[in-house]
Formats: C-alpha cells, sequence, structure tokens
C-alpha cells in the first residue's frame, strides 16, 4: 500500500534556527555529563597542544541543539503513537567555542513498514548544521515512528 | 592522550567495554545540559503521567555514552559517522553496559567501521547501532 501524502513536503526547508555563540562552559559540561575524560572536549590547556589547537566538542554535542519547529505545520500524523526511533550522526567538522551555528530542518523521507503487530510508519527530519563560516558541520537524521 | 593506530587494529577487535551504573542525576544532568529538561527524563511520576513506566534516558544521551566508549578507547579517533536504533527505553537506576566491536577495516581512508550496543544486566539490547571511525596512522 502506497503512502498517500503530499510529496511536495519532502525536502523543503520548514525551519531555520541560529544558535546563540557557542561557549566554552557548555561543552564541557556537556562532556562531563557523559563522563568524558578525553582532554580534547574537557581539558583547554591540554587541547591547545593537541590537533585542533583547542578546545572542541564531542560529536554528539550537536544534537542538543533544538529548532524553533520540530515538524513542518503540515505534517501529516499517521499513526497515534510517536516514538524515537533512532538518529543517525555524520560529522563534518568539530564544533568550538565561539561559534554561532545555523540549523536548517527538512523532511528527508517518509516510508512505511508493515509487520506482525501491523504498519508502522517512519519520518526522518533531516536537521543540517552550519558554521558562520558556512561549513557544514553536521547532519542529523531524526527517525521518528508512528504506529 | 591514550592513541591506538590504524596499523594495531584489527577486524574482530572488541573495543574496550564500559560497564556503569546509570543514575537518575546523571540522566537530569544530561537532559539539563542537552536542552531536553522534560519530565519524562526528568522524573518518574512526570514520565508515568505521559504514559511510560517510568523516567527514561533521551536516545541521544545512549549515542553521546556509546560515543565516549569509542573516545576512550582510542582519544584521537574522530568518529566520522554513527547511527544508532533506539530499541527498547533505557531505564536509569539500573547498570548499563556499552560494548563494541570493530568489524571492518578501510585501508584507504583509515577508517574503521564498529558495531556498537548498550545491554543491560540480562544482555538485551537496548541500543544498537554502528559507527564509522577516523584513526591514525604510524605511516
Amino acid at each position: 500500500m502506497a503512502l498517500e501524502f503530499d510529496k511536495s513536503i519532502i525536502g523543503k526547508i520548514f525551519d531555520e534556527t541560529d544558535f546563540p555563540p557557542i561557549t566554552k562552559e557548555e561543552i564541557v559540561e556537556f562532556a562531563a555529563s557523559l563522563g568524558e575524560t578525553n582532554p580534547l572536549y574537557t581539558d583547554e590547556a591540554a587541547a591547545s597542544k593537541g590537533p585542533h589547537k583547542g578546545l572542541i566538542a564531542p560529536p554528539t554535542f550537536v544534537t542538543k541543539l533544538r529548532p524553533t519547529k520540530f515538524t513542518p505545520e503540515n505534517l501529516p500524523k499517521f499513526g497515534k503513537v510517536g516514538f524515537d526511533g533512532g538518529r543517525d550522526l555524520e560529522v563534518f567538522a568539530p564544533v568550538r567555542p565561539g561559534d554561532s551555528l545555523t540549523m536548517l530542518s527538512t523532511i528527508h523521507e517518509i516510508y512505511e513498514k508493515t509487520g506482525r503487530t501491523g504498519s508502522m510508519y517512519f519520518i526522518v527530519i533531516r536537521n543540517e548544521v552550519k558554521n558562520q563560516k558556512g561549513e557544514k558541520v553536521a547532519v542529523i537524521d531524526h527517525r521518528i515512528m508512528q504506529r | 592522550m591514550s592513541t591506538v593506530y590504524f596499523e594495531e587494529i584489527e577486524e574482530g577487535d572488541e573495543i574496550p567495554p564500559i560497564d556503569m551504573p546509570l543514575s537518575k542525576d546523571q540522566v537530569r544532568r544530561y537532559a539539563k545540559t542537552a536542552n531536553m529538561y522534560f519530565p519524562r527524563f526528568t522524573d518518574d511520576e512526570g514520565a508515568r503521567a505521559e504514559g511510560l513506566p517510568g523516567m527514561i534516558a533521551p536516545g541521544v544521551m545512549s549515542m553521546g555514552l556509546l560515543a565516549r566508549m569509542i573516545s576512550d578507547w582510542n582519544q584521537a579517533a574522530t568518529i566520522k559517522r554513527i547511527g544508532t536504533t533506539f530499541r527498547s527505553p533505557v531505564l536509569p537506576d539500573r547498570n548499563i553496559h556499552l560494548r563494541g566491536a570493530v568489524t571492518q577495516k578501510n585501508a584507504a581512508d583509515h577508517t574503521v567501521e564498529c558495531d556498537v550496543w548498550m545491554e543491560n544486566d540480562d544482555g538485551e539490547r537496548w541500543v544498537i547501532g554502528t559507527a564509522t571511525v577516523t584513526v591514525p596512522t604510524k605511516a
């Protein structure tokens, strides 16, 4: 059974959010909350002698960025209940203190899977993160399951 | 820094595991810094009001902990990609076991493919995933 919905929703930017400059303190706290001990994320003095010449954020730091609008207004509802199905994160450049990040959100994909317990619908929201130099920093695909 | 070089890694190598209790306070601390300070991630009653059995950890926290396992193993490694599937809610005040193994080496770009997962005391895999990691070379 093909899913019925307005396909023009796919790939269209529905949210663009600019974030305040990233601080050293929030990087260090994010790393600490995960128990990171890698000096690249936790120790500015040690990190300044390392390959990045300064502190960088752990790779999953960008998952804390919250868009203004999580989904587009015209997103169809396929099921009654929604679950967080997972994340795929691709990292292109490190996040550093002082970076001003922008996130662009699109619906990347909508598909259906049928299993023993019935149909499940997957909505993939793609959040692309850029920095103030226009460099692509990361792409986060967020899989939402509905049934 | 603890560095593991590409030449020292073999397919099938286990990533040093992390076994830890996941406390509610640690989940709250993560939820606060990660802009996810919502009832389901902060207290049992709030979570039950949302139809959950009790307080749970954010999926992205599990992803962050699996990324930390890779960074603990090899501080000079760079995660290029990590994908995780949240198969079951992660409930705090229990032990979690972070596990991983190298499944493939790619000499062309000095990356390794890894399977990563989080399981509970009964060996149930709450979170599963894969990662592509760039590692330094001696050459």
